[in-house]
This record gives structure tokens, sequence and C-alpha cells, in this order.
């Protein structure tokens, strides 16, 4: 390469230059460009120091989580050529109906949770169907699902928040605590490993005696050692249980996305619809499931939404889908179809997260905020704008 | 011909769409007895029926106003109230009160959703001999019966003074603001501003949570990690009020800060001060059973006062059992 004549030169500058230039000039490079300019913003406007506090990045992280879910539903439809609306209402139904189960009705959660998340995932396959099969443009079938999913909340609810103060038939209230699933989902993880750990622990010693009881106990006190001081309590303490459920749903998607042949199909229709028909692509199965996906991880946000409020809000989650419409375009994929990943909107999520942390540890003036937002998803997509 | 077809799919589907709106549009009751013309009621009558329109069944509190003038009514065997919700629509609303005005209601009761639109269609009902009592939000002129409504300055500033009572006359103060682009938040905020006026109370954060408790548990988060050191939260509605609260808790700082809302609506403000998640909250009431009160009066052919201004009371974990203080 070194003796290389002049005309060899100029190439051998850019094999050397590529690895660095491809990746600044990949989707995932410019993101997480978009990405670091904001955390920038964060590290100059510090708001004294508020924003090197480890419980500022947390709570980053836990708010951007339910937008993050939502948003991650939305890649798949829009990877397909779609978009849908609906999932900030799915999202308000599912809360409604989480509620109405766990407080009011005193369901377990291993009922409940299936049965809303089915639900979410019905509402997504009825838009889906609406667009696969009377081939009703996505911008209208899930507008109506959107409005139908709001009137449905509300009727669910009758109009109030489904709270932990429960009507009785003579107009007073009724107090109950707040279901331990709500909590359990509110937490962080260092909490429920913590308290699951001790118990399951526990329960082993105390059925199992002997040497080999104490040896037991002698690998849970070494367990609990490494835990401890190895900094894995600190990073347990300081994730929300929440987070974990979003990066859940983030590697699900990413791998039926990337590694699984619905997502070859997804994208394949969002390149060419027809195409992808004449060549053998299952276009209406392949649809209606990337729209029931949307609606399922609706139904699970609806869920976080409704545990982090102690309450079933029928107006939970309105414009929702704008912000997660922002998430994944911010992150890089295309909004026409067919070409995009998860992990640009994991890093979409990030991008918009830490965006309104930092204006809201700032304090910056609602008016001033919505100006700023709006200049900074201009700045961040048009870092997107040029493809190779 | 594909266009074609699904230009009338379209039309279909918006067709729906209006049907569906349609049926949703709540008259939550049919009255049993015919109205008798628009004649203005001096003779008493077996049965009056009275003309509700609400304008947005939205917000909890506005459920709230439904029940109370549903439950006042109740009591009255010789009162049958038609309920209808605008759902924010301020043409939708007028026309609610045209439609009033044909079916030749009894009185009119309207909460409107904004001033200047609705002017005219309450006015054209008064005219017509109906009476109008108006509730929370006024209308313009005088063309109405009565006007009930609570007052948002007062209540605000009287939020202060307890505060400034509750801190001894110095702390440090997070302000969560409810739409500060909407009448009641700007009054909640002013009436606030007095009351801590001239103490050395300190308001070191404030934000606007657009009335939504999700928001206002972002934004308390962001003043939890700012500042150390905060005594007391003042928040414009009950649910933000209980989204600090969480915020709070969530830091394990909820033992050290002091959490006080507005409205006092049985299921959220007075639930909270009863589960100790609030210190305090300051009723806004409704006025819906007021409104009853004074159609019954009306009917009776008895003077009413033009403006009615209802009191607020104040709830804390001492007097909640005992239903409040009035506050003066």
């Amino acid at each position: 390469m070194t003796d290389s004549p002049d005309k060899t030169a100029a190439p051998a500058l850019t094999v050397q230059m590529n690895p660095m230039l491809r990746f600044v000039a990949s989707p995932a490079g410019r993101a997480l460009i978009a990405l670091a300019l904001v955390i920038l913003l964060g590290v100059i406007f510090h708001a004294d120091g508020a924003f090197f506090k480890i419980g500022t990045h947390r709570d980053a992280l836990r708010q951007a989580s339910v937008f993050g879910i939502l948003a991650c539903g939305m890649t798949l439809v829009i990877i397909t050529g779609g978009i849908d609306l609906a999932v900030g209402s799915v999202l308000a139904l599912a809360a409604v109906v989480f509620a109405t189960f766990t407080i009011h009705w005193g369901w377990t959660a291993w009922l409940a949770v299936p049965l809303v998340v089915l639900l979410g995932a019905s509402c997504g396959a009825i838009s889906g169907s609406l667009t696969a099969w009377f081939r009703i443009q996505p911008f209208i079938a899930t507008l109506a699902m959107m409005v139908f999913a709001r009137g449905l909340a509300k009727i669910a609810s009758g109009g109030m928040k489904v709270s932990t103060a429960v009507p009785n038939d003579d107009g007073t209230y009724s107090y109950i605590p707040v279901p331990g699933v709500f909590r359990l989902i509110d937490s962080r993880v260092g909490d429920v490993l913590e308290s699951w750990c001790g118990a399951f622990s526990e329960y082993l010693l105390s059925r199992i005696g002997g040497w080999f009881g104490d040896g037991l106990a002698w690998v849970f006190d070494a367990v609990e050692w490494i835990y401890v001081n190895c900094g894995i309590a600190f990073v347990c303490a300081n994730v929300s249980v929440v987070t974990v459920i979003f990066l859940f749903c983030v590697a699900l998607a990413w791998l039926l996305l990337a590694r699984h042949r619905w997502g070859r199909q997804l994208y394949a229709i969002g390149g060419n619809e027809e195409a992808a028909r004449l060549s053998g692509v299952p276009v209406r199965r392949a649809k209606i499931m990337a729209y029931a996906a949307a609606g399922l991880l609706a139904g699970v946000a609806g869920i976080c939404q409704a545990a982090q409020e102690q309450q079933g809000d029928p107006e939970a989650g309105m414009a929702y889908e704008l912000s997660a419409i922002a998430i994944v375009v911010i992150g890089g994929t295309n909004l026409m179809g067919g070409r995009g990943g998860i992990g640009l909107t994991l890093i979409g999520t990030l991008t918009i997260g830490y965006l309104e942390k930092v204006l809201s540890i700032n304090a910056v003036p609602e008016a001033s905020r919505l100006m700023l937002t709006g200049v900074i998803i201009v700045l961040a997509v048009l870092t997107q704008k040029r493809r190779r | 011909m594909h266009g074609a077809r699904s230009i009338v799919r379209f039309a279909f589907t918006i067709g729906m769409f209006f049907t569906l709106a349609g049926c949703c549009e709540s008259e939550e009751k049919t009255p049993q007895a015919a109205p008798a013309g628009g004649q203005t009621s001096a003779a008493p009558k077996e049965v009056y029926t009275i003309g509700m329109s609400q304008c947005n069944l939205g917000e909890p509190w506005r459920v709230q106003m439904n029940k109370d003038v549903e439950l006042a009514a109740e009591k009255h065997p010789n009162l049958e109230v038609v309920f209808k919700d605008a759902q924010n629509d301020t043409l939708k609303q007028r026309a609610h009160v045209e439609e009033f005005v044909s079916a030749g209601v009894d009185l009119l009761i309207i909460s409107p959703k904004e001033a200047q639109p609705l002017t005219e269609p309450v006015a054209k009902a008064f005219q017509a001999g109906i009476p109008v009592i108006v509730l929370d939000r006024a209308v313009l002129g005088d063309q109405f019966t009565c006007f009930i409504g609570a007052d948002n300055t007062k209540i605000g500033r009287a939020a202060g003074e307890w505060i400034a009572e509750q801190l001894g006359g110095a702390g440090r103060v997070v302000e969560l603001k409810g739409l500060m682009t909407s009448i009641p938040g700007q009054d909640r905020h002013s009436g606030f501003r007095e009351g801590i006026e001239g103490t050395d109370i300190e308001v070191i954060f404030e934000a606007d949570m657009k009335w939504l408790e999700s928001n206002a548990r972002k934004e308390m988060e962001s003043a939890l990690a700012r500042y150390d050191d905060i005594d007391m939260v003042y928040a414009h509605n009950d649910p933000g009020a209980h989204g600090a609260y969480l915020a709070a808790k969530a830091a394990d700082r909820h033992e050290d800060i002091m959490f006080v809302g507005i409205d006092a609506l049985p299921h959220e403000g007075i639930a909270y001060v009863i589960q100790d998640i609030l210190d305090a909250t300051f009723q806004y009431p409704t006025g819906g059973a007021e409104a009853i009160d004074v159609a019954l009066r009306i009917f009776a052919g008895e003077e009413v006062p033009k403006h009615i201004v209802l009191g607020s009371r104040l709830f804390t974990k001492d007097n909640v059992a005992d239903g409040g203080v009035a506050i003066e």
C-alpha cells in the first residue's frame, strides 16, 4: 500500500478513512451524533450539577420508557410503509382496563396482564385488518381506531380515572391499597431482585438442612457478596423495572425484525409491496401482525403507564403517538417504509428522552420548550436527511 | 375505477365515524314527560324539564359537576334533567343550547366552553323566556338569569396563605402549574403569589404540567434532582400534587416534603388526603347542587341574585372526616 504509485494513493486514503467515515455516514452513526449533541446540551446546561446525578439519568430512562415501548411497535409498522395513530388511545384503554381488573376487581396480575396485552393486540389486529383486507389507508384506519379506542376507554372507566378510590352505590367512596403489581412495575430492579432472591434463598434454606444446607448458605452468601461488591447492586438500584420492560421489548422487536423471516417480510413490504406479494410474501398476514404487535406493545405501555400513575386515566397517552413517530423518525427509520431498525429507535428514544430531561431540569418555560423541541427535531432529522 | 372505489370506501368510513360520534353524544336521560311548549313557568307544573349543557366530560371535575346536578335533582321527583356533552366543541355546545330552546325546556343550565361564541345562543334562550343558569365559566353581557362560579384567585391566595402559615413564613416551594394559557391556571398562580407576598417563601422551581399527573411527576423528578432541600409542593390540581408525591416517594424524600393540591374531588384530592398522600387540598366547588337549588327558587317564582360566588373548603388530615373547613 505504501509503495503504490500516485494513482492509487487517493483510494488508499479512503480505505484508511472508511470505517470512521462510514460509521458517521451510516444511519446509526448519525442518530448517535444527534444523541451526543443532546447529551452535550445537558453537560453544558447541567442545572447546578443536576445532570450529573445518577437519579437524573435513572428518571430520564424511566420517563422515556413508555414512549420507547410505543416507538418499538411504531417502528414495525413504519417499516411496512404504514403508520399507527392509535397507540396513544390503545395505551389509555389498556391502562383503564388494567386498573379496573387489578384495583377494582382485585384480579391477580397473572390474569390481568395477559388479558390486557391481548386486548391491545386485538385493537392493533383490527386496524391492521382494515388496512390489509379492506385496503383502507393506514392513516385513516388507525385514525378510526384512535377515536374508537379513546371512546371505549371512556366508556370502560365511566369517564373517571380508575383509581384506588372506589365509588360505592350511595355516592361515597371506599379506599383500597395500591395493588402489588403496580408497586412492582414502578420500583427499581434492585428492590425486586433483593426481595425475590432473599425470599427464595430463605425458603430453600428452611427446607434444606444438614451439610448441604450449610453449603448452600455459603453459596448464597458468596453470590450476595459479589452482588454487593462488584457494582451490580449499584446498577440494579438505579434501573427502573419499567426501563427493563422497555429494553426487553427492544430486544424482542430487534430479534423479530432483524433475525426472523417475518422481519424480512416487513422490510420487503415497505420496499415494494407489489414486488413482495409477487415474490411470495404473505403481505396481508405480515401486515396485520405488524399492527397487532404495535397494539400489543401499546398494551404493555398502558400497563406501565397505569403502574406509574397508580391509576387508569382514560385521558392518558394523548398525543403520545406523535412522540412515538418523532422518536422513530429521529432514529432514522424512513417514514416511506423499507428502511430502518429497532436499534435506531432505541437511540431515538434516548435522544428525545434526554432532550425532555435537559429542558425539564433547567425549568425551561413551556412555550420555549415546545419551540426548542421543534427546532431540535428538525435539526436531528436534517442530519439523517442525506443518505448514501 | 380503483380510485372511485376507494373514494366510496373513504366516504363510508367517514360516514361511520359520524354515526358513531352521534351515538356517543351523551343524552343520558330522555325526558319522560314531553315539555309543553316554550312558555315561561309562572304556574307550578308537575314536572320541570331542565336542560344541562356541559362543555366537556373529559375532565373528572366536570363529570363530578354533572353528578352533583344529578344527585341534587334526584331528591326532587318533579325535576327531570337532560344532559348533553359538547365534547369540548363550541359549535356543538351552541347547537345543544338551540336544541334545548326548541325542545322548550323549563330551565337551562350551561357550563360554557368559552364566553364569546356562546353569549348569543344563551341570550336567545334567555329572551325566549327560558331562565338560564351559567355555571363556572361566564358569558358576556347580562342576558342570563344567574351566574354561579368559584374564584380561583381567592383559592390560590388561600393556598398561599396556608402554605406560608405552615412553613412559618419561610421555606422553599415547588410550584407545579396547570396549563398557563388557561384562566384557572393563571388565577391559581397569581392568587398564590399574592398569598405568599411579603413572606420569605421562595418558589425555587416552577413548571407547567398542563394539569396532567404524568407531567407533574416528570417535572417533580427534575426539581428533586436539582434541589436537595424542598419544603412544600404547591400543585394547581390534585393529580399534579399526587404525581409530585409519587416522584418524591420514588426518591424516598416524601417524608420531608408537604404536598398541597386544589379541586378536592371525592375520588381524587379528598381520597389522597385520607390516604395521607396530600397534606391539604382546597376545594374548587362544581356548583352543581347550588344550580339545582337556584333552579327550584326560580320555579317557585323567587328572586335570585345575578352572581353567586361559591366558597371554598380546606381539607386536611385533621378535618377531612368532618368535611373540611370553609374558607371565608
